[in-house]
């Protein structure tokens, strides 16, 4: 019910659009890239899915995280530009139940995201390289191991965007989050890259099983500590304004 | 009202917007990483780059700047100069004044660049700074001259001044804030790709990134960057600039206006 709620209220602001935009922009990299200078990668040793990744895939989980940062600001800005979050308050509804619900919408596009992706990349390696086992798996298991490094940026951009009644605050915010996962993503040391925001830049394909399940507990224990960081900030809040 | 008096109501306007803030955190940022990673400035030299630690470590952080983090925060700048005044239908009010439109959006523009100009001042006083700290940490002379950082950032900023327009005009005509926000950011990133290419001077938002590429070939002994060749360049970048403003001021004011 909250959650057909937010699709609706999300339905005038262009955010559906720009999610597909976004997913097609991102996925036009790896197309173009192998269009045009495809006789660089046909010629490598490793497997398409990997030298695919290798090469496009920095950009596009960047392009992901900002799609996802320009979302959850506009998810709030419907909220409280004309005061619309503080009539939601006089309703016999729960903030974090709303906080929720605009999250669980926000899986669901990054769902749709990652699959365009998917699908492209699939494309690619059909069309470029040849086929082989393992190639669905492979896949598979790739961006699966996104999705979940994905969660924590689309709950922390989310907590950031709940906590700002301007946009630009939580846009300056993301953007500095994003720079600096950028950065990050060049240097090797694992506190660093466990920074939510440049969870997303990490690829599965490199990494040995040791490090996949370090990423991944990281990832869920993000989760959980933004959670309850997000439902204890709006308490607190509701207490105090 | 004049020119001049305008500029300053808009600065008013945004006095507490806290943008300062953000730009200042963005470069906080930047330079922090700069220094943590400030040893590895010395295997550059060795490994057949040719250059020397000090001069990458400005190229490494400008490079950093121009690539996301400075259009990244013009975005940022544009978004709080059109909703600060779409809050209480502040931008209705504006208009029904006698104020020349032309004027006003010029008027945002300026402060556009005004916020511009601070976050590269920033920067390179956030560099003098942290240029110290390393030279502290590393038990190195990474300071350069300030002439030379000054230079350079002179002309990343003159060189970003279309890609300003063009995020102006994309925030005053697209009127939904989730496309003109996403068109702004999704601008930026292939421009890693462009610099790459022939074609450059034909997308504005590389122009900065371009500069500084290019004075890093010309630092580093082994490393061939493009050159900046001014003729198709200048005339492309301004008339590009005009193209956008003179887009951007008939489109001022237009929706509000229906």
């Amino acid at each position: 019910m909250n959650i057909l709620l937010e699709c609706k209220k999300m339905k005038k602001t262009g955010f559906y659009p720009a999610f597909i935009a976004g997913a097609i922009l991102a996925s036009c990299l790896p197309v173009i890239n192998m269009a045009v200078r495809s006789e660089l990668f046909t010629g490598l040793q490793q497997s398409p899915l990997r030298i695919l990744l290798d090469e496009n895939w920095t950009m596009m989980a960047m392009l992901n995280v900002l799609l996802i940062i320009s979302g959850a600001c506009i998810m709030y800005h419907t909220e409280y530009a004309d005061n619309a979050a503080q009539k939601m308050q006089t309703l016999p509804i729960r903030e974090s139940g709303i906080f929720f619900a605009k999250f669980i919408l926000m899986i669901g596009m990054s769902i749709v995201v990652l699959a365009t992706e998917a699908i492209t990349f699939l494309f690619c390696s059909l069309h470029w390289f040849h086929t082989y086992d393992g190639l669905y798996t492979d896949l598979l298991k790739n961006f699966g191991y996104f999705f979940i490094l994905l969660l924590p940026v689309v709950l922390l951009s989310l907590a950031i965007s709940s906590a700002y009644s301007n946009m630009w605050i939580s846009l300056g915010i993301g953007v500095v989050c994003v720079f600096a996962a950028t950065m990050i993503a060049s240097t090797n040391h694992f506190v660093l890259q466990i920074f939510p925001f440049a969870l997303p830049l990490q690829v599965l394909t490199e990494a040995t099983d040791k490090t996949v399940s370090q990423f991944l507990t990281a990832s869920v224990l993000e989760l959980l500590v933004i959670g309850i960081a997000e439902l204890s900030f709006l308490r607190i809040r509701r207490a105090l304004v | 009202m004049n020119f001049l008096s305008l500029i300053g109501v808009e600065f008013k306007k945004i006095h507490r917007s806290k943008i300062l803030l953000i730009l200042l955190a963005a470069t906080v940022v930047l330079w922090i990483l700069a220094i943590l990673n400030a040893d590895l400035n010395f295997k550059m030299q060795t490994e057949g780059i040719g250059i020397s630690p000090e001069n990458n470590f400005l190229i490494q952080g400008f490079l950093g700047m121009t690539w996301f983090m400075y259009p990244a925060s013009m975005v940022v700048s544009t978004v709080l100069l059109t909703q600060t005044e779409r809050g209480n239908k502040g931008i209705l009010k504006m208009l029904a004044l006698p104020i020349n439109t032309l004027k006003l959006c010029l008027a945002k523009f300026t402060i556009l660049l005004a916020l511009g100009a601070t976050q590269i001042l920033m920067m390179t006083g956030m560099y003098f700074i942290s240029a110290a700290i390393a030279t502290q940490t590393q038990h190195y002379h990474f300071m350069l001259s300030p002439l030379f950082v000054l230079k350079e950032a002179g002309l990343v900023y003159l060189s970003s001044i279309p890609m300003l327009a063009f995020f102006w005009m994309t925030a005053v005509c697209i009127q939904t804030p989730i496309f003109s926000m996403g068109i702004g950011l999704a601008s930026i990133v292939p421009s890693v790709l462009i610099i790459n290419t022939k074609a450059w001077f034909s997308y504005p938002m590389s122009y900065p990134f371009y500069v500084i590429t290019s004075e890093y070939g010309k630092l580093a002994s082994n490393l061939s960057a493009g050159d900046i060749k001014l003729v198709p360049w200048i005339p492309v970048a301004i008339a590009f600039t005009c193209l956008c403003l003179t887009i951007s001021c008939l489109f001022f004011g237009q929706n509000e206006r229906r």
